[in-house]
């Protein structure tokens, strides 16, 4: 059972701990990529009772996303020290022998939301919706201003030169549709050429990028503050309008309007971020790392698609991914004006 | 037969929501439920279109690169690339159709058709970029109005949460 190995696991880690228990563990739906599961631990040290909300993020047999979980854990461990809102961490194991396969365990923030239909629709939020946009930018900001060599983040791999970020990147996802597409992929292919034929200029300069920073991956108080930022699964080192562009993407707009992340207008995003960072927004920029963000995306879902043909995972959802990469494509195809 | 395929996918759909969800216990086995719901839904608008629209499209792909073909030879000057294209093209158009309205076998001739059309996309892509290769842009146009009409049939997790009535009715100041 899940929830007596990690109690074993816990007493090992807290060595001072004394009747450590673990109660209300329960896996939290949506997640493609890790297994999430919430709990609580209690137990006395020095005398004094001790309780916390911990969550656990485990290794899945099959992903979305093919990644080190340790990448994950020592970026949010730093930029925690930088005053980004992440859940703190506690404890990093990569030995299955735990609990059948790695994972880490981290601070629960407690009074927050994360699904989008909540933070975008839910009336209580819906009130703090220009708070939160706030945040939003004003968090990204944060992050793209991260000293990464004070950190120690060069093992993310330092792009050879601010003109190589997007060729990296492009690499990076031509690559996962060469893995893991089972069919052709005329969309992905032609968007691919097209992103090498109009190259943006180099980043004005090379910050930590999220990669996956849109709503959704945040968790969010109904009072609109933004508590802590989620899923560092593919951070890098790279261009900032990578993560302005992902933010913007369609799929991330959620309600079928024109709003960044459903939150606000373009404008009024490239404003605040533009006034946050000192860099300037290039249009055409944004437009050609929105196209590879959608190229991503769809490779993210064949990745997944791929887990549920090769028998690799139950998912539904990776196969229900999988089937529907279509509104993505004629995105693409919209954004390349053809 | 009934109840016919579609008559028995709706059936599962309506036990699923009305009988197996309401018993689960955990937000995870819900969670996973309604994606089987999503599926099943995504499977039952496919059922009576997916023959048809792979045979169509199959002819179609045919016609696509038959232009492509018509169009690189008319052209004053080539390069090594398009000749090798067309080389291939020619290989597939000389193979007889097949005649089976089987899926798998319509799903083959489908993947055989579109892995050309990817070679082709990108090498017209390339193309686009050269003045002397303009001829070729109205071909590339048709099938990227063909790959937009095959993507348009898919639809995406996004769509499926009913967002923009509930933001309509937010909106309008109703906060139920």
């Amino acid at each position: 059972m899940l929830q007596e190995r990690l109690e074993s696991y816990l007493n090992a880690k807290l060595p001072a701990a004394a009747d450590l228990r673990l109660s209300n563990l329960w896996r939290i739906p949506g997640g493609a990529s890790r297994e999430t599961w919430s709990f609580d631990a209690r137990w006395r040290e020095d005398g004094k009772d001790v309780s916390r909300g911990l969550i656990l993020r485990r290794d899945p047999d099959a992903s979305v996303l093919e990644t080190e979980r340790d990448v994950e854990f020592r970026v949010m461990d730093a930029v925690w020290s930088q005053g980004v809102p992440v859940p703190r961490m506690y404890w990093l194991e990569s030995d299955g022998k735990w609990l059948e396969r790695p994972f880490f365990v981290m601070e629960r923030i407690e009074g927050c939301e994360t699904s989008p239909q909540t933070v975008l629709m839910d009336s209580r939020f819906y009130q703090a919706r220009s708070e939160i946009a706030a945040g939003f930018v004003e968090i990204l900001a944060r992050i793209h201003a991260v000293d990464w060599v004070a950190c120690g983040l060069q093992f993310l791999g330092v792009p050879a030169s601010a003109g190589q970020c997007a060729e990296m990147e492009i690499a990076k996802w031509e690559a996962v549709v060469d893995r893991d597409a089972l069919e052709p992929q005329p969309v992905l292919r032609a968007a691919v050429c097209w992103l090498r034929n109009h190259l943006p200029p180099p980043a004005q300069r090379i910050v930590l990028v999220h990669a996956d920073y849109r709503t959704g991956n945040f968790l969010c108080s109904p009072n609109g503050e933004i508590k802590g930022i989620l899923d560092w699964e593919m951070v890098h080192l790279g261009d900032p309008m990578e993560d302005v562009a992902w933010a913007s993407i369609r799929p991330w707009r959620w309600l079928g309007d024109e709003l960044v992340g459903g939150l606000m207008e373009r404008e009024e995003f490239y404003r605040q971020y533009a006034e946050a960072t000192r860099l300037v927004i290039d249009e055409e920029a944004v437009r050609f790392w929105e196209i590879l963000g959608n190229v991503k995306l769809a490779a993210i879902f064949l990745t997944g698609a791929r887990g549920f043909c090769d028998a690799r995972t139950r998912s539904l959802m990776m196969a229900f991914l999988g089937r529907n990469i279509g509104r993505l494509e004629l995105e693409i195809m919209d954004l390349m004006g053809v | 037969m009934r109840p016919t395929g579609i008559e028995s996918l709706r059936g599962v759909q309506a036990a699923l929501m009305e009988v197996i969800a309401p018993e689960l216990q955990s937000a995870f086995a819900q969670d996973a439920a309604r994606t089987a719901q999503m599926m099943l839904e995504s499977l039952a608008n496919d059922w009576d279109t997916a023959a048809e629209n792979l045979h169509r499209d199959n002819r179609a792909l045919r016609d696509l690169l038959s232009q492509t073909r018509e169009a690189i030879g008319s052209l004053p000057e080539s390069n090594d690339r398009l000749v090798a294209l067309v080389k291939e093209i020619d290989g597939a158009l000389a193979k007889p159709t097949g005649q089976s309205l089987a899926i798998y076998d319509l799903t083959a001739e489908n993947e055989r058709w579109r892995g050309l059309l990817e070679r082709t996309l990108v090498d017209l892509e390339n193309a686009s970029l050269k003045a002397a290769f303009l001829p070729l842009m109205p071909v590339r146009q048709a099938i990227y109005a063909h790959l937009r009409e095959v993507a348009a049939r898919g639809w995406s997790f996004w769509d499926v949460m009913s967002f923009r009535e509930r933001m309509t009715r937010l909106r309008a100041g109703d906060s139920r």
